[in-house]
């Protein structure tokens, strides 16, 4: 690879790269204040890639994702035969049964086991690209993927951002050679923050976006010439967009940026809800919490009536321990079928995330929405309680990293990246509430930016 | 192959006549509808055999549907071919019979879906063939070498369809794996978003 921190104009990152692009990012990278970049990345994507995602955008604003409480998608009983006859891992089922809900789950570890046996045998390869990932389990993923399915994040962001009343248009987000009337340069849309030991950075653009620019940047001071820069560059990218975790967004309100965003759309990690008000109140903007994944994409944007669902052709459910659909409104594991990645067809898919399905205005949506498996906790009195109950012990909080864990003795260990809002002692209150007062209870603080990357599992007990 | 049985035809046409409860959906864990070892046990009863050992019966109650489901639905299938009252009124296959079901149907289900034991002629003769020889059976009419010539035609007819498919499967797994290796040594596209 050539030198990250200098721009490159590789043809096979940017296939479609105009002279107006080109220049934003050469502006990106070799402005005074920009960041140490360390990595090159395009969006790879053809002129027929391109097309096949407006086409898609097209798909999101005339085909509503859901299904009623009474069917099924018409389109799933096509997609499963699809899948059993051509893809490798699933043709050990057989044929197709009559009743969808007999088809066998998968996971996370077949998928890690045999990623290929996933890829249709008529997908052609030539765009295949890799995303490793190593997931809340530690146990590393390579993802397959396409620059398309990369690209289609952009309208269902769009359609998360929507789900909020944010409606930006496309000149807004960069499309359609929007230009910052100040400098008459293609805009920044979009810029994903970080704030972590190490992770990748660049600077890009996007012909999805008409040429507008993303950058992916790690807040943390080492990344940068200057600390201060952290909130000179941001503030000259001007993005109508953060997306980023809470910790990034932490982050992010304490520099003194002048720049206010159209829209925060977190991933990755739990956002509470005091801290989600709290960076509303901040940045002056809506804060969208997204259930997305890297098997499926954006699947989900939190709305004051649970998760809607963002793409028409995935569906949804949610099932127990031995693969039966929950009755409606009970907790179970999320499952999914479908999705938008060439060569990572779900087929009842098991996520490891835990929700219950309940119908809005006939429409799904997803309540309670925890990744991980449910965790019973134990209180001083012997008293079942559910990680459910803490998170919403632990709601009003504006933490933006935690995690508990009870040992064997029913020890507890909280471990908070600190915020200056909070008050761990009223954290320590609120957990005694609900475990008993005199729980014994450890409160560790990290810090973000020494501690790994990624996401935390965030309840654990050791058995007894 | 010893000794003659049923007509061939007899039985080719009972499996193209399989009625939809074998066909239905194999009990595993706690999805599909027909539990296989109460119907296999039924069976070894009525063919004068022993009942089910616990690991018999433990074998037809596998945990993941993913990889015996296919399996399942064929012991199903074999199951209603065994009941035919030829075979009942023998009373003397229910050991041969359990064996069978136990062990001799994994191989053919791995790359053939069950089904097409009932709907394709060729791979209802080469089921028919199967049990027959199973059995020490030929069918009626014709001779040991006749019978064994066909069986075989059939099945390497059918094995080398397999390895094809299988040698085809693992070209293609290779390639993927390939592509995966190479692109491991560029970046992959921009990503918008953390997961």
């Amino acid at each position: 690879m050539n030198d990250p921190a200098a721009v490159s104009l590789d043809a096979a990152r940017y296939p479609w790269l105009t002279a107006d692009a080109a220049a934003l990012l050469t502006w990106l990278h070799e402005t005074d204040t920009a960041p140490r970049f360390n990595h090159h990345c395009g969006d790879r994507l053809t002129a027929e890639a391109l097309a096949r995602v407006k086409t898609f955008e097209q798909q999101l604003q005339t085909t509503p994702p859901g299904w009623s409480p009474a069917a099924r998608p018409a389109w799933l009983p096509d997609f499963a035969a699809h899948c059993l006859a051509t893809v490798p891992f699933y043709r050990q089922y057989g044929l197709p049964p009559a009743n969808f809900a007999d088809l066998p789950t998968c996971t996370r570890a077949d998928l890690s086991h045999a990623p290929w046996a996933f890829v249709p045998d008529n997908a052609p390869l030539d765009d295949l690209i890799v995303y490793n990932t190593s997931g809340t389990t530690g146990h590393p993923l390579d993802i397959l993927s396409h620059p398309e399915a990369a690209s289609k994040y952009l309208p269902l962001l769009r359609a998360a951002l929507v789900t909020r009343g944010v409606t930006l248009t496309l000149k807004e987000l960069g499309q359609a050679g929007g230009r910052d009337p100040a400098t008459g340069r293609l805009r920044v849309a979009l810029v994903l923050v970080c704030f972590q030991r190490r992770t990748y950075t660049y600077a890009s653009v996007s012909a999805y976006l008409g040429g507008a620019g993303f950058a992916k940047l790690n807040l943390n001071p080492d990344d940068w010439r200057d600390p201060a820069d952290r909130a000179r560059f941001l503030d000259a990218c001007a993005p109508e967009v953060f997306t980023g975790d809470p910790l990034a967004f932490a982050e992010l309100a304490r520099l003194p940026l002048r720049h206010r965003p159209q829209a925060l759309i977190s991933t990755a990690m739990t956002l509470l809800p005091a801290l989600r008000a709290e960076l509303e109140a901040h940045f002056g903007c809506p804060v969208i919490d997204l259930y997305a994944m890297n098997e499926a994409g954006p699947i989900a944007a939190a709305t004051p009536t649970g998760y809607a669902l963002l793409q028409p052709q995935l569906y949804v459910e949610v099932l127990d321990a031995a693969g039966r659909p929950c009755a409606p409104d009970a907790r179970g594991e999320v499952v999914l079928t479908g999705g938008f990645n060439p060569f990572l067809p779900l087929l009842r898919y098991r996520t490891g995330d835990y929700a219950r399905l309940a119908y809005v205005g006939g429409q799904p949506r997803l309540l309670d929405l925890e990744g991980r498996p449910p965790v019973v906790f134990v209180g001083l009195a012997g008293q079942p309680i559910n990680n459910i109950d803490v998170s919403g012990a632990l709601k009003r909080f504006a933490l933006p990293q935690y995690r508990l864990h009870q040992a064997a003795d029913a020890a507890l260990t909280l471990t908070v990246t600190p915020h200056t809002a909070v008050a761990l002692a009223e954290v320590r209150a609120a957990l005694l509430g609900l475990f008993g007062a005199d729980q014994a209870l450890t409160i560790v603080e990290s810090d973000p930016a020494v501690a790994p990357a990624g996401k935390v599992i965030q309840y654990t007990r050791e058995a007894a | 192959m010893e000794l003659e049985g049923p007509p061939l035809e007899a039985l080719t046409r009972r499996l193209a006549e399989c009625p939809a409860d074998f066909m239905a959906e194999p009990r595993v864990g706690a999805l599909g509808q027909v539990a296989v070892a109460a119907v296999v046990a039924d069976l070894l009863r009525d063919l004068g055999g022993p009942p089910l050992t616990h690991a018999q019966r433990d074998s037809f109650q596998p945990a993941d549907a993913k990889r015996y489901r296919n399996w399942l639905q064929l012991v199903l299938i074999a199951a209603w071919l065994l009941h035919d009252p030829w075979f009942q009124s023998q009373t003397r296959f229910g050991a041969a019979a359990g064996d069978f079901l136990t062990g001799g149907l994994a191989q053919i289900s791995a790359l053939t879906p069950a089904a097409s034991f009932v709907s394709d002629p060729d791979r209802r003769e080469e089921l028919v063939r199967l049990v027959l020889r199973e059995f020490g059976l030929r069918p009626a009419g014709e001779s040991l070498a006749q019978a064994q010539d066909r069986l075989t035609t059939l099945s390497t007819v059918e094995r080398q369809r397999v390895i094809a498919a299988a040698q085809k499967a693992e070209e293609r797994a290779r390639a993927v794996r390939a592509a995966m290796e190479k692109q491991a040594a560029e970046e992959a596209a921009a990503q918008y978003s953390r997961e």
